[in-house]
């Protein structure tokens, strides 16, 4: 598990990795099931404090992602990874429907469009 | 805590060779026997006092698994201990350089060397390190220098007690002797573990 | 035992000093930092810690025990790293481990060699010899070498290159995989902390002002910068304190929330680091003129 985190961004550590693993779950390069480092183990690695770690955990535990069993770690979830992309997907669809309808008010063409998201995509 | 005792040794690796020269060095000087032994016992026991001195010493004893009484034991058991080794080094350098000495000159020997001890110990944990090398030697040489005077002088002040004592037979004297430097010995111990323990590091 | 350190309302006074009603509490299986500047209490809390200075009133619980009751049994779980070197210095490590090892139970020969070796330390040359980072090393060497399950360190770093304390920080972070073990670090240079520190606990003048973890203290404490007019009777109480210049104002608040309410996009709001957060709960600098 490849995790990169910058210690200068405004986004704190824990919600970077937290996001990290999200994204790893989802494209499903972290199989259900799969056992995470431990949060000793990660916190030794990434060179970050143990507590950084442990909230990141816990907020993707919270969010349902992974599952924590004492003395043995954490593990990727196994359940509904389907139906949580699908409601991404569905939520992108309704928000990227809203910036047509914005854009075409605005009298945007399509090109001018694209070129904000490539903007934006590569922030 | 017998790893306390220990420590002396392991300390004073460099200072033991000078031991021997230096007990041979009052043996040749045909200085009295007695003062041969009280001056071998007192070497090692009081030269652990110089290291003690430092403060550092202190944090790092007490910041070992010791408690304060058992740092105290060490130093009072200790001293006994490396009295009688001292002892029997010294009879047997005596013994070979064919010099005499007797039985009693031990018993005054030790008995002068603990009761020295006994007074000079709480002056260790009272005095702020710095002053302790010098209380000793100035303690030493009021004791050898005021001692005899003043003993005498008690003596004949007193000389219905002295002339008690001087009727006692021989046995009974060295018996109450040793008994009294024994309860001197251990009234200081208590009051040196006293000390110890309300000290501040 | 979910503290590894409990102090409940200890108080101790000197001449010149005291330190008052310390409610410390530091948690099992992580790095606490204890920050403060020279003089604020940080010694006289660790020898109180280390059972060298015995509080007034109070209550000191080391691994839920008492010092009156348990005194050996606390400080064979105990590793320490003082700021001076407490070995003599005139015996090499050799000597120095024959004297200290027997103190404990649980030392491990293994464990020692395994570190001399990791540090690259001498055994056969007098401590007095060594360089402060050796001696440090040192320390921590006989310190790690005894499966401590307390370590306390007193401003181990003064005084070493970056480098090394970069080197330490890792040595440290190695330890804290295992989940019994616990350090409690004080030190001054709260960029050391940054790095690997779970929780801080801050001392000022004998109080100790907050024991939190870093998210919470990133969470309640930002700087605040903006243009001197923004500032006035009102404003400026959301702020603990103000430094202003002729060019604009930078103030520590811990009322985030609040800030951006008053202030909005007008401020700019950064988070504090350690050392922001220490400097203005002293009271900053007098007032600087630039004109």
């Amino acid at each position: 598990m490849q995790i990169t985190i910058s210690n200068h961004s405004k986004e704190p550590i824990y919600e970077q990795i937290t996001t990290q693993i999200k994204s790893l779950i989802l494209t499903g390069e972290l199989a259900e099931g799969a056992a995470l480092p431990s949060i000793r183990k990660l916190a030794k690695d990434l060179q970050i404090s143990v507590i950084t770690t442990k909230r990141a955990y816990e907020e993707l535990e919270k969010a349902g992602f992974i599952y924590s069993i004492v003395g043995k770690g954490s593990f990727v979830a196994e359940q509904n990874l389907e139906v949580m992309r699908e409601k991404k997907l569905k939520v992108i669809e309704e928000q990227l429907g809203a910036v047509v309808t914005n854009g075409k008010e605005l009298g945007l063409s399509f090109d001018e469009l694209q070129q904000l998201l490539k903007f934006l995509y590569e922030e | 805590m017998f790893h306390l005792i220990k420590r002396d040794v392991i300390l004073q690796k460099k200072q033991l060779l000078i031991f021997i020269p230096f007990i041979l060095f009052f043996i040749f000087m045909d200085v009295h026997p007695v003062l041969t032994f009280l001056v071998a016992s007192v070497f090692i026991p009081f030269n652990t006092y110089a290291y003690d001195e430092k403060a550092e010493t202190n944090i790092l004893l007490n910041s070992l698994p010791y408690t304060r009484k058992e740092i105290i034991a060490s130093r009072y058991l200790g001293a006994i201990f490396y009295m009688s080794i001292a002892i029997v080094l010294t009879s047997a350098a005596l013994f070979v350089f064919g010099k005499l000495f007797s039985l009693s000159d031990i018993a005054i020997g030790s008995g002068l060397f603990l009761l020295f001890a006994a007074c000079t110990f709480p002056l260790f944990y009272i005095l702020k390190p710095g002053y302790i090398t010098t209380a000793v030697i100035i303690g030493f040489i009021v004791l050898s220098a005021m001692g005899p005077p003043v003993v005498l002088y008690l003596a004949e002040q007193f000389s219905g007690i002295t002339d008690f004592i001087m009727n006692l037979s021989i046995p009974i004297v060295y018996t109450g002797s040793t008994v009294l430097i024994m309860l001197i010995y251990l009234l200081s111990w208590g009051l040196s573990t006293a000390i110890y323990q309300r000290k501040v590091f | 035992m979910e503290h590894v350190i409990e102090f409940k309302g200890v108080s101790k006074r000197f001449k010149d000093f005291s330190v008052q009603n310390l409610d410390l509490q530091v948690k099992k299986g992580f790095v606490t930092g204890f920050i403060g500047e020279n003089g604020a209490g940080k010694s006289t809390t660790i020898k109180m810690i280390m059972n060298l200075l015995k509080p007034d009133s109070g209550e000191v619980k080391i691994f839920g025990l008492d010092y009156r009751t348990h005194e050996k049994e606390i400080k064979e779980r105990i590793g320490f790293v003082y700021d001076a070197n407490v070995f003599f210095p005139g015996l090499n490590l050799k000597d120095i481990k024959r004297i200290v090892a027997p103190a404990y139970k649980r030392w491990d020969d293994r464990l020692f060699y395994q570190y001399i070796e990791q540090f690259g330390l001498p055994l056969n040359k007098a401590i007095k010899t060594f360089s402060k980072g050796m001696q440090m090393k040192a320390s921590l060497a006989i310190a790690l070498s005894h499966h401590a399950e307390l370590i306390i360190m007193d401003e181990p770093t003064a005084g070493l290159d970056p480098v090394f304390r970069r080197e330490l920080l890792g040595t440290l972070q190695e330890l804290m995989i295992d989940g019994n073990r616990t350090i409690f670090f004080s030190t001054h240079m709260t960029t050391d902390l940054d790095r690997i520190a779970d929780y801080i606990a801050f001392i000022q003048n004998g109080r100790l002002v907050f024991q939190q973890s870093i998210h919470e203290v990133a969470e309640n404490y930002a700087l605040v910068k903006g243009s001197l007019d923004l500032l006035d009777r009102d404003t400026e109480k959301a702020f603990i304190h103000i430094q202003r210049t002729a060019a604009g104002f930078e103030a520590l608040t811990d009322r985030i929330d609040e800030v951006k309410l008053i202030f909005g996009d007008a401020v700019v709001i950064e988070p504090a680091s350690l050392e922001d957060i220490m400097f203005y709960l002293k009271g900053g600098v007098a007032h600087v003129s630039f004109n």
